[in-house]
Formats: structure tokens, C-alpha cells, sequence
């Protein structure tokens, strides 16, 4: 049954990854920002969790403030440096250039506070282990598949549900419409950047409190996000989250056939076959 | 006409004096400092280890300097970051050889190291490595030095000692990297060679903590044991291996001894090679006080490598010769016999010394036999 638990492995992985995915996706298609600080942000939330859990902070409150300060920081990042590049005129590159330099920023601060080493969380009940059948998992990994699913749910039900959701959805779809019926584009944009860091924080806590927190751990999940954002449809939250959860566990199952070090570049390989035949994404008519 | 003449004898007798004040005078005056460099990971995964390496050089620079430095010369460290890179350790090994004249570097990692060692041999510029193990940097170099065995050698005390444990079927967990697959090269030749039948091998990256589904694939093999070669993430590895409740034993070699992963209870029972050496209580201490850290494994060997390297300078000056890389390599091997913080002796360019099979239990590493490998 070595399949089945490689399966689950993979979702717990993917769901994470997918939660990573729409927050990226919300915040690209809202203000079309190659938001890459937001892999900064993703990291410095696990360590202001690590923070505060070891300070002895109970471990729910440390989760909601650390995404409390990732909120701050996603509004403080949109609000004090794409706007005014946007005043400015920047072009997209600029805007590139200056959103790597904050992840750049964001990742050595917490290379020099808290050290390069792989840090684990003080939390023993993290990595308890719950049996069912054959398969075997930790709380953490249980609870990232839970959480990670009810924060898809619930992204879903703010953007389709909500007057602010809906608001946001305008302003993706046309910001010089939006702006003319009073919408104010760029108070979406703090907005819809500072809600998209809020949702990557909880991954951001989850997935270290099983694997350990790097300072330069952030990245390879955002690439990977991102291109589920790319393959699922730019602008679709379902897309996103399912074709990042179908990456994770193509990576997992890939494993059954062929060795681990070709897993990733398999895995890909088959994502730019199947985008050449589907360029707009798997769910592009779904927007 | 005379006046040009005596300008010239003036010129003649100023080149001349400068060329014998440059032939007679010794080779370095004696207040001035000798600087050293040391490329090591001092930020990304590898940064823990090299953090404990940079701190053994200087704990011993440092008490060095306190006595007065070798025949009244200081000695200065010069640290450079590679980020465990190869690519950005022949910058840094250009920067301290080009700009700073140093005549020797430590190193560690083997890909950084093997990047090295042809820039090594062409500058003659000596590097101590007292972290790598790589079998290649045994041979990379004659002014590559290595002050711990290379993998090879504790494959070969391992793989013997698992078949006399019976444990003769084995998978091997390996980083994508010089010193993974060196180590896991070595378990393929010499664990047939002992008996054993290597059933299955998977790949993992360098700092990357999620094992399970490499070690999931390896447990669908059935072997007896697993052998692991991977340097960094040791804590969530053996809480991955603990989560899948295995039935075979795990081993691995020096790597595995990460004193956070010796803590953790979920690595009861595994066993390791260790490459032997103590440090004496008070030194221990010392270090503890200055630092606020164990001196663990690679502050020791690299404090060792230090203490080597001082006594290599301190005959290099007392035979009047300038400190330069080639000088430091001849008398090196001239003095052959190091008593540092164990005895170590050089009949290639890598040192003979013991090598234990330890096993952790109860947060404990404790040493089950020692072998001395050539």
C-alpha cells in the first residue's frame, strides 16, 4: 500500500501548495504584480509563529497573529512600494526587480535574527503520530490538509459571496470600469494584497511546524504555486488550488516509476506538454 | 657632467642598499601579522556546521594570539562565506589569494572544496579541510589536506560491521551532491564487497526536509537497513523515519551526528561512524563560556586543523623561510606527526585517525566500538 500513503502524502503537500496558489492567484489577477515577496511573506510567518510559540504563546493565538502581522506587511508592501512605483510609472519589470529586492530584504532579516540553521517548532504535539489502517500521520500534516481545504472554502465564498469579494472580482476584471463606478482600484489593491498574505501565512506556519523553518525555504513553494496558478487558468482560485494539490501528488505517485532526483523534472516536463495544448490553463472558462 | 655621475652612483647605491636590505632581512618582521583565510557556510542550510568550523578556527587563532601569537607574529583569520557553493568559493578563494596574499584556506564541504583544488594546485596555496569527506578530495590536489578520513573509510568500518550484524540487505537515502554521492558510490562497491545486497537507492536535495516519499519507496524494498548519506535536515529526517514506525535499523556515517538530532528521542537506535575526537573538559568550557554553544564535532576539527596549522607556521618561521603555501605544505608533511586533540598522522593527504561506530540513545551518542582505518 505504499501507493496509497504516497498519495496522501501528496495531498497534504499539494493542499498546503494549493493554499499558497490562490493567495498568489488572488493578488496577480487583482493587480496583475508578479507578487514575489510574497514567498518572503509566506516565511516570515512560520517564524513569528516560531516566535512567539517559544515564548510561550499558545499555539492558536500565535498562528492568528502571526497571519495579523502578515496582513500588515502585505498592506505595508503594496501600500508603500508597488503604489508608488505605480505612481511613478514603473514598468512591470521595475515593479519585478523591486518586489525580489523586498523578498531579498524579508529573507536576510531573518537569516540574520533568527540564523540560517533549520529551525523546529517547540510544539511536541506536531509530530504525534495518528494511525489509520495502513496509513500513518502526524497532527500536523492532518491539520494542514483540514485548514488548507477550509481556506480554499472560504476563499471561494469571499470572492463569490461577499460585497468586497465581488468588489475585488470587479477591479480584476476591469479597473478603469471599476474606477469610474467609485471603486477606488488602488484601496482594492491593498486590500486584496494584504488578505492574499493572510492566506499564505497559514501554510506558512502549517508546513514548517512538520518540516522545519529555512529563511530561504519560501521560494520553491511560491515557483511551484505559481505555476499551478499558470496551468489551472490565471484568475481561477479552483484552478489554482486543484493543479497545485495534482502537482504535489504527480510528484508523490511519480515516485512508484522512477527515481526521486527525475520526480520534479518529469512532473514539469508533463505540465509544459499539457500547457501547449491549453496555453489559457486547465479551468480558464471558469473565470 | 659630474653631477649626473653622482646622481647616478646616488641611484646605484639606493638599488643596491634596497636589494641587500631585502636579501638580509629575515623573512617576515616579527610584529607583523600573518593572515590566513577560511572559506566556509556561514548563511544557508549549511550555515550551522560552518558557523561551529569558523568558531573552532578562531577559539584557537584566539588563544594563540592571547600567548603572544607564533614567534611574536599575530595571526589573523579571514572569513569568507560560500554559502556551501562551489561556484561562490572560487570567488572567494580568488578575493583571499589575489587581494589579501593569503598562503593557506581552510575549507569544508567536498563540492566547494573539489572547485577548489585545481586553483589549489596551480596558486600553491594549502587548504585544510577537517569537514569534507568526499573520497575525491583524497586525491584532488597535493595541497588539498584533509585532517579526517574520507567517506570511504567509514563506508568500509560500517559495511563490514552490518554483515557481521547480519543485517546484510540495505537501501541507501543519498543527498544529490559531492558528498552524498560519494558516500553512497562507496556503500554500492563496499557493501557487496562485505557481503550485502544493496536492494533499492533514492535521491534527495540538498536542505530539502520532506523525506517521506524517498523513505517510503526505500521501506518498499524490505531491507534490513537503511543507510543514510545526507549532511543538513537530520531532525525532521529522523522524525519521519520514527512517524513510519520502520522495522530495519538505520545507519550513516559522521553527518548523522547533529547534536539536535541526538536530543530527539525519535532517533533512538540509530547508528553511525563517527570520526574520534575528545576535547579536553576545560577546553569544552572555554568554548561554552565564549560562544554559548556545545563545542561539538566540527568545532573540534577545526580547532584541530587550527592547532595543526599553528605548528606548521611556528617551524616554517623558526627555519627562517617566508610563510607561503608551498613552504606550509613541505613542512606539513616534514612534520608528518600531529598530538592535537588526537593523534593524527600523514602519510598521504589525508590523515589516519580512529573511527567509531556510535549509537544514539536517550539523547546520548554512545561509542559501541572504535577501529582505526588507513
Amino acid at each position: 500500500m505504499v501507493w496509497l500513503q504516497l498519495l496522501v502524502n501528496g495531498l497534504v503537500t499539494g493542499s498546503a501548495l494549493g493554499v499558497v496558489a490562490i493567495s498568489f492567484a488572488l493578488i496577480y489577477a487583482t493587480t496583475k504584480i508578479f507578487h514575489v515577496a510574497h514567498a518572503g511573506v509566506y516565511t516570515l510567518a512560520g517564524y513569528l509563529a516560531w516566535s512567539l510559540v517559544s515564548h510561550g504563546v499558545p499555539d492558536v493565538l500565535a498562528l492568528l497573529l502571526a497571519i495579523l502581522c502578515c496582513t500588515a506587511l502585505g498592506a505595508l508592501i503594496q501600500h508603500q512600494l508597488y503604489a508608488r512605483l505605480e505612481r511613478r510609472r514603473a514598468t512591470h519589470l521595475v515593479v519585478l526587480i523591486a518586489s525580489l529586492g523586498a523578498l531579498a530584504v524579508i529573507q536576510n532579516v531573518i537569516a540574520a535574527v533568527y540564523s540560517s540553521n533549520i529551525l523546529q517548532f517547540p510544539v511536541p504535539w506536531s509530530s504525534r503520530v495518528v494511525t489509520v489502517g495502513t496509513l500513518r500521520l502526524n497532527w500536523a500534516q492532518i491539520l494542514t490538509v483540514v485548514l488548507s481545504v477550509l481556506a480554499y472554502a472560504g476563499t471561494m465564498w469571499f470572492a463569490h459571496r461577499t460585497i468586497l469579494g465581488k468588489q475585488i472580482r470587479a477591479v480584476a476584471s476591469n479597473p478603469f470600469l471599476a474606477e469610474i463606478t467609485r471603486l477606488r482600484p488602488q484601496r482594492i489593491y491593498v486590500i486584496v494584497v494584504a488578505i492574499g498574505s493572510a492566506i499564505v501565512a497559514l501554510p506558512g506556519v502549517l508546513v514548517p511546524l512538520d518540516l522545519g523553518l529555512q529563511p530561504y525555504g519560501g521560494v520553491t513553494p511560491l515557483l511551484t504555486a505559481t505555476i499551478a496558478m499558470i496551468a489551472g487558468g490565471v484568475g481561477s482560485i479552483t484552478g489554482a488550488f486543484v493543479l497545485a494539490v495534482g502537482i504535489a501528488v504527480l510528484q508523490n505517485l511519480s515516485l512508484l516509476v522512477i527515481p526521486g532526483e527525475w520526480s520534479i523534472g518529469v512532473t514539469f516536463f508533463i505540465f509544459v506538454i499539457f500547457m501547449l495544448f491549453r496555453p489559457t490553463g486547465l479551468f480558464a472558462k471558469a473565470r | 657632467m659630474i653631477k649626473v655621475q653622482g646622481t647616478r652612483r646616488a641611484f646605484a647605491a639606493v638599488v643596491t642598499s634596497v636589494l641587500l636590505s631585502g636579501l638580509l632581512r629575515p623573512a617576515m618582521a616579527a610584529d607583523e601579522t600573518i593572515r590566513l583565510g577560511a572559506i566556509l557556510p556561514l548563511t544557508g542550510p549549511g550555515a550551522v556546521v560552518g558557523t561551529q568550523e569558523m568558531r573552532g578556527i578562531q577559539f584557537a587563532m584566539d588563544a594563540a594570539n592571547a600567548k603572544g601569537g607564533v614567534q611574536g607574529h599575530k595571526i589573523e583569520v579571514i572569513f569568507e562565506d560560500n554559502q556551501a557553493k562551489p561556484d561562490v568559493s572560487v570567488l572567494s578563494f580568488n578575493k583571499l589569494v589575489d587581494l589579501q596574499k593569503v598562503p593557506m584556506i581552510f575549507t569544508g564541504y567536498s563540492g566547494p572544496s573539489l572547485a577548489m583544488a585545481p586553483l589549489a594546485t596551480r596558486k600553491k596555496i594549502l587548504m585544510i579541510n577537517a569537514g569534507a569527506q568526499s573520497d575525491k578530495l583524497t586525491k584532488a590536489s597535493p595541497y588539498l589536506v584533509n585532517t579526517l578520513p574520507s567517506t570511504g573509510d567509514e563506508v568500509a568500518v560500517m559495511a563490514k560491521y552490518l554483515v557481521q550484524q547480519g543485517k546484510k540487505k540495505a537501501a541507501v537515502l543519498f543527498e544529490n551532491d559531492a558528498a552524498g554521492i560519494g558516500g553512497r558510490d562507496d556503500f554500492l562497491e563496499l557493501f557487496p564487497k562485505a557481503g550485502g545486497t544493496i536492494l533499492a537507492q533514492e535521491a534527495v536535495q540538498f536542505g530539502q526536509t520532506d523525506y517521506r516519499p524517498a523513505l517510503l519507496k526505500l521501506a518498499a524494498a524490505k531491507p534490513d537497513v537503511l543507510y543514510v548519506v545526507i549532511t543538513a535536515g537530520m531532525v525532521p529526517l529522523v522524525q519521519q523515519l520514527k512517524q513510519m514506525n520502520p522495522d530495519f535499523l538505520v545507519a550513516g556515517t559522521t553527518f548523522m551526528a547533529d547534536p539536535a538530532a541526538i536530543a530527539d528521542p525519535a532517533s533512538n537506535g540509530i547508528i553511525h561512524t563517527q570520526v574520534q575526537i575528545d576535547a579536553p573538559p576545560e577546553l569544552s568550557a572555554a568554548f561554552k563560556a565564549k560562544y554559548g554553544d556545545d563545542m561539538d564535532f566540527f568545532a573540534r576539527q577545526y580547532y584541530n586543523a587550527a592547532q595543526i596549522m599553528l605548528t606548521v607556521i611556528d617551524k616554517v618561521l623558526s627555519e627562517k623561510k617566508p610563510v607561503t603555501g608551498e613552504n606550509l605544505h613541505d613542512t606539513l608533511f616534514a612534520i608528518r606527526k600531529f598530538q592535537g586533540l588526537i593523534p593524527m598522522e600523514f602519510k598521504s593527504n589525508t590523515a589516519t585517525v580512529p573511527i567509531g561506530i556510535n549509537k544514539m540513545e536517550n539523547g546520548k551518542d554512545v561509542t559501541l566500538l572504535q577501529v582505526t582505518a588507513e
